[in-house]
């Protein structure tokens, strides 16, 4: 039952995302035009790169897919409404979206195209440069919380947000996710002026559907677990835990869409030097500090 | 009726519905490019439809005035490019051979995409849909023999020179791979423009050519060293003395063909019979051809000659004596069978990575990486329309560059003699990013030829249109730049300013002007922006460079310091340090702020008038400031027509930085660089 309330909830947040990101993209907002777009891919040639590698490109967008939904299924969206309740879920998360980076190389590789695989390798740079920032940052909250279950990490602020409790953190983890979603400022592996929509640029049709479907569902994804490890999750005054959940994580979900609007695409160089000597130093920093304040105020 | 690119199938059901969505919601990829577009005052923000940067993801393709000459091959691939169903919008009039008839000619206004949407929601399917043929889709096979890539036939035969079975091979009906902007590949047709082709063009044979003797796809019309290895190149004919060459560096490249042959050397020198080069084991008592490869048999003894206890499968290439005439080849040592060094632990036939890649010059980053050619334009999203960028890539740095326009070059006399008004509106219409100024520099070398000049009022009215023209052209760069680095609010606000000053007058500006300052303070101080383009693009004091190019290097020159109406107007030459990306963007913020000033002080705005000269002889020159750099004009005028014209453009000037500027930079950095010189291509008169 909680899993079909789940993949439904997820479904509108999908379509609520891909109207945020129309607007944040080409600047106007529709409320059908989601629905419409995605209907005309239906009817568009899906076409096949000549010498495509057949497996990974029809694997790739799936697999993003499957990678997506497999994080959401550790996001609880109120108490009781989550699909599974791991011991080990704040691991969990971060070892399906590992499959991000997979299925973006497979995507990337797979039709034979020079945009694409220059894109995909663009995205395994990248992973180098998040995918430390996504774990340290989710170490700390789980010190607070003496366990790696979101459910317990959501318990854990009642008392106080973890975004006030370890600001450092939540930055970090939002800039990491961003990384990890190929978000604007650092969208290196689809950049349209660059590579023509890089790792996306051979896909048409139903595949791109599937494709981008599947990056709505990363985005939400990642949105819910901002909103589990520091935003308090399902917390709040008045009203439902439910709709606290759809409130805060849509709305972390539209910042991290728009942000990028407004300033220009990071150098994959600077962005990789930046994350290691200035993002790690700052998350050990966090993790000490966390573990300072644990030991010290016990709240 | 149906569109053009309707995709095959009935009509029915839940096609409708699915045209009727894609009617609503229509993606549009733009030729020659947006930038052009909003040159011409095309406004497609408010059009209501969704401008992408790859024909794949775009269901209309909207073709702006006629396709240039050049770019005709490019857009039929980037037609084909398009998944179907797909429409054309032609905007303008004028012939865009080779697509197929626009399936809607009209202006972008309201009604316009009215009949588009009508036109696709009735028409998007039809039950035979006919396939799009131009003959730069056609893919020629040709013959060719894998040891000798110079010969090359139409049908399949024996190689003249060693007389092995040709094997054919797929190559674009011109002899070119990558054009186009975005060369994919695609499903049901053949497609010239191949990615695993683009980097490799096909015609190695091309007469009068130099190409490496290594690496036969490198092909450059100067001499010159190899980008991969580093040798000198070799004439096409020359290589052909030695094309074992060739041999050599395929089967580096492929070592498993051959490595099953390693050993056999032994066998063949044994009975003093025949034996194939290519395949030691073939033996026969009497002369004729191989069965593996149908090369001519040689006798066993000519075999052992060329490489004593090397002749595996290298054995074809024959003549390596020759190789030790050239200085360059010795690098290459481990390519073939003739390597003397052994290495301890190591059979004698490994082919050693390290040994074949240790004198290959390596790209900034130190990592050694396969090299692939990418084709970026003439139509690539923050690239200027009509150039053709072919980045060599190692990795994602530049190892090497072109920049190539397929716009520029035309003639600027349509015939022996011109009349002064057409002379004038046909260099306007060749300069579409920059159109006000070549008029006015057309019409000021006409004055000076005629001896005619113009009055007080006049020269500031001109002088105010070419400034308001350098605002919307800085606008426009600023909005093709958000639009590259995915800084899409700039994209759109400059864009929206640069069609609000494009044609106002002096009252309209100085609406804008407030807006405008604000987008100028604002580009300079967004995040990241400064890390995107600090020390990107180095320009030294050296490099020959034109316009705010030029004076973003702490000096340059200004066609304007020299023009006393624009001194009297207050004009001083503004300036920028650095001579990186971040200076040039600075300055063209900057040249923006005075341009207002300027019309302000000149408190009107007349666009050059076409002067009466009546059956005047004579010669004449004259410079302008055009918003990319100092351009020239010589016309010499008889009897009132012209007769001779030439003509020198910033753009000439600086196309030749692209080389400089890219070279062993990373992708984006790369782009952003080109992106940073803001390049007319029309502008080349090579």
């Amino acid at each position: 039952m909680s899993i079909l309330v789940v993949l439904l909830s997820l479904a509108a947040g999908a379509y609520a995302l891909a109207v945020i990101e129309r607007w944040a993209v080409h600047g106007h907002l529709s409320l059908t035009g989601p629905a419409w777009a995605a209907l005309a891919l239906m009817g568009r040639e899906s076409l096949l790169a000549r010498k495509s590698d057949r497996l990974f490109f029809e694997l790739g967008p799936v697999l993003l897919l499957v990678a997506g939904l497999m994080a959401v299924a550790v996001i609880p969206l109120a108490p009781g409404l989550i699909i599974t309740d791991l011991a080990t879920g704040a691991l969990f998360l971060n070892a399906a979206l590992a499959y991000v980076l997979v299925a973006l190389i497979m995507a990337g590789w797979g039709p034979n195209g020079a945009y694409a695989m220059i894109a995909g390798w663009r995205f395994l740079g990248q992973f180098i440069a998040y995918a430390m920032l996504i774990v340290m940052p989710i170490t700390a909250v789980a010190m607070r919380a003496e366990s790696l279950s979101t459910v317990e990490i959501v318990a854990s602020q009642a008392q106080l947000w973890n975004v006030l409790y370890q600001p450092m953190g939540f930055v970090l983890f939002v800039v990491a996710a961003m990384g990890l979603a190929w978000l604007p400022p650092l969208d290196l592996p689809d950049a349209t002026g660059e590579l023509a929509g890089g790792v996306e640029a051979e896909y048409t049709g139903v595949r791109l559907a599937v494709l981008r479907l599947a990056r709505m569902v990363i985005i939400l994804a990642l949105a819910g677990a901002t909103v589990t490890f520091y935003l308090g999750g399902w917390l709040g005054p008045w009203l439902p835990a439910w709709a606290w959940s759809a409130i805060k994580i849509l709305a972390v979900a539209a910042a991290m869409l728009s942000v990028g609007r407004y300033m220009p695409r990071i150098r994959e160089a600077r962005y990789l030097a930046l994350s290691w000597k200035l993002g790690i130093s700052l998350a050990l920093a966090n993790i000490f500090v966390v573990g300072v304040i644990a030991l010290v105020v016990p709240i | 009726m149906t569109i053009a690119g309707a995709r095959e199938g009935a009509m029915y059901g839940i096609r409708r519905a699915v045209a009727a969505a894609m009617a609503r919601d229509l993606t549009a990829f733009v030729l020659p490019g947006p930038s052009v577009a909003r040159s011409m005052g095309i406004d497609l923000a408010n059009a209501h439809l969704r401008v992408v940067g790859t024909p794949r993801h775009a269901d209309v393709l909207i073709v702006v005035g006629p396709i240039p000459d050049g770019l005709r091959d490019a857009a039929a691939v980037t037609y084909a490019q398009m998944p179907r169903p797909r429409a054309i919008l032609a905007l303008g009039a004028g012939d865009i051979a080779p697509l197929p008839d626009a399936d809607v000619s009209a202006p972008l206004t309201r009604a316009g995409l009215a009949d588009l949407r009508r036109v696709i929601a009735a028409g998007a399917f039809r039950a035979d849909s006919g396939e799009f043929n131009a003959p730069a889709l056609e893919v020629r096979v040709e013959y060719t023999c894998p040891m000798h890539p110079e010969i090359v036939r139409d049908a399949p035969g024996d190689c003249p020179k060693c007389g092995m079975t040709l094997v054919p091979r797929e190559t674009a009906s011109d002899g070119h791979g990558g054009h186009g902007g975005h060369d994919m590949p695609r499903e049901d047709r053949p497609n010239p423009a191949d990615h695993a082709h683009a980097g490799h063009a096909h015609d190695a044979g091309g007469s009068g050519a130099y190409t490496c003797p290594m690496h036969p796809e490198v092909i450059s019309y100067a001499p010159g060293k190899c980008p991969k290895c580093g040798m000198n190149l070799a004439k096409a004919e020359e290589v052909e003395s030695h094309g074992h060459g060739h041999g050599h560096g395929h089967a580096s490249h492929a070592p498993s063909a051959h490595g099953d042959h390693a050993g056999h050397d032994d066998k063949a020198g044994g009975s003093g019979a025949y034996s194939c080069p290519m395949h030691p084991e073939v033996i026969s008592d009497a002369p004729g051809k191989c069965p593996k490869c149908g090369m001519n048999l040689v006798k066993a003894e000519e075999v052992e000659s060329h490489g004593p206890g090397h002749g595996h499968g290298h054995g074809g290439h024959g003549g390596h004596g020759k190789q030790q005439d050239h200085s360059g080849h010795d690098g290459h040592a481990g390519h073939g069978g003739h390597s003397k060094a052994t290495i301890d632990g190591i059979e004698p036939h490994f082919m050693s990575m390290v040994e074949m890649t240790k004198d290959q010059p390596r790209s900034s980053d130190g990592l050694q990486m396969d090299w692939i050619k990418v084709p970026f334009g003439p139509f690539f999203p923050g690239l200027p329309a009509g150039l053709r960028l072919t980045l060599t890539l190692d990795g994602d740095t530049v190892a090497a560059s072109d920049a190539t326009s397929l716009v520029g070059a035309t003639d600027l006399m349509d015939g022996p003699q011109m009349r002064v008004a057409d002379f004038v509106e046909r260099l306007a219409t060749m300069m579409p990013l920059s159109s006000v100024s070549y008029r006015a520099l057309a019409c000021a070398a006409i004055e000076v030829a005629a001896g005619v000049e113009p009055d007080h009022d006049a020269r500031r009215g001109r002088a105010a249109a070419v400034e308001r023209e350098r605002i919307a052209s800085h606008l426009n760069w600023l909005a093709e730049f958000g639009l590259q680095s995915g800084f899409l609010w700039l994209a759109a606000r400059a864009g929206a300013l640069q069609l609000a000053v494009q044609g106002a007058d002096v009252a309209g500006i100085a609406t804008q002007a407030g807006a405008i300052r604000r987008l100028s303070r604002r580009v300079q101080a967004a995040p990241l922006m400064r890390m995107r383009l600090r020390r990107i693009a180095r320009i030294g004091n050296d490099a020959p460079a034109s316009g705010p190019v030029d004076r973003a290097r702490g000096g340059g020159s200004d066609a304007r310091t020299g023009d006393p109406t624009l001194k009297d107007l207050g004009f001083e030459m503004r300036v920028r340090n650095g001579g990186d990306a971040l200076a040039r963007l600075r300055l063209r913020c900057d040249e923006i702020a005075q341009s207002l000033d300027l019309i302000a002080a000149a408190g009107m705005i007349a666009v050059p008038q076409v002067p009466d000269v009546d059956r005047v002889s004579g010669e004449g020159e004259a410079r302008i400031e055009t918003p990319r750099g100092t351009a020239s004009l010589r016309v010499k005028l008889a009897n009132g027509k012209v007769v001779e014209a030439d003509l020198d453009t910033p753009t000439d000037v600086n196309i030749a930085l692209v080389e400089t500027v890219t070279a062993q930079q990373e992708l984006g950095d790369a782009l952003s660089a080109v992106a940073s010189l803001d390049l007319s291509p029309w502008e080349v008169r090579g």
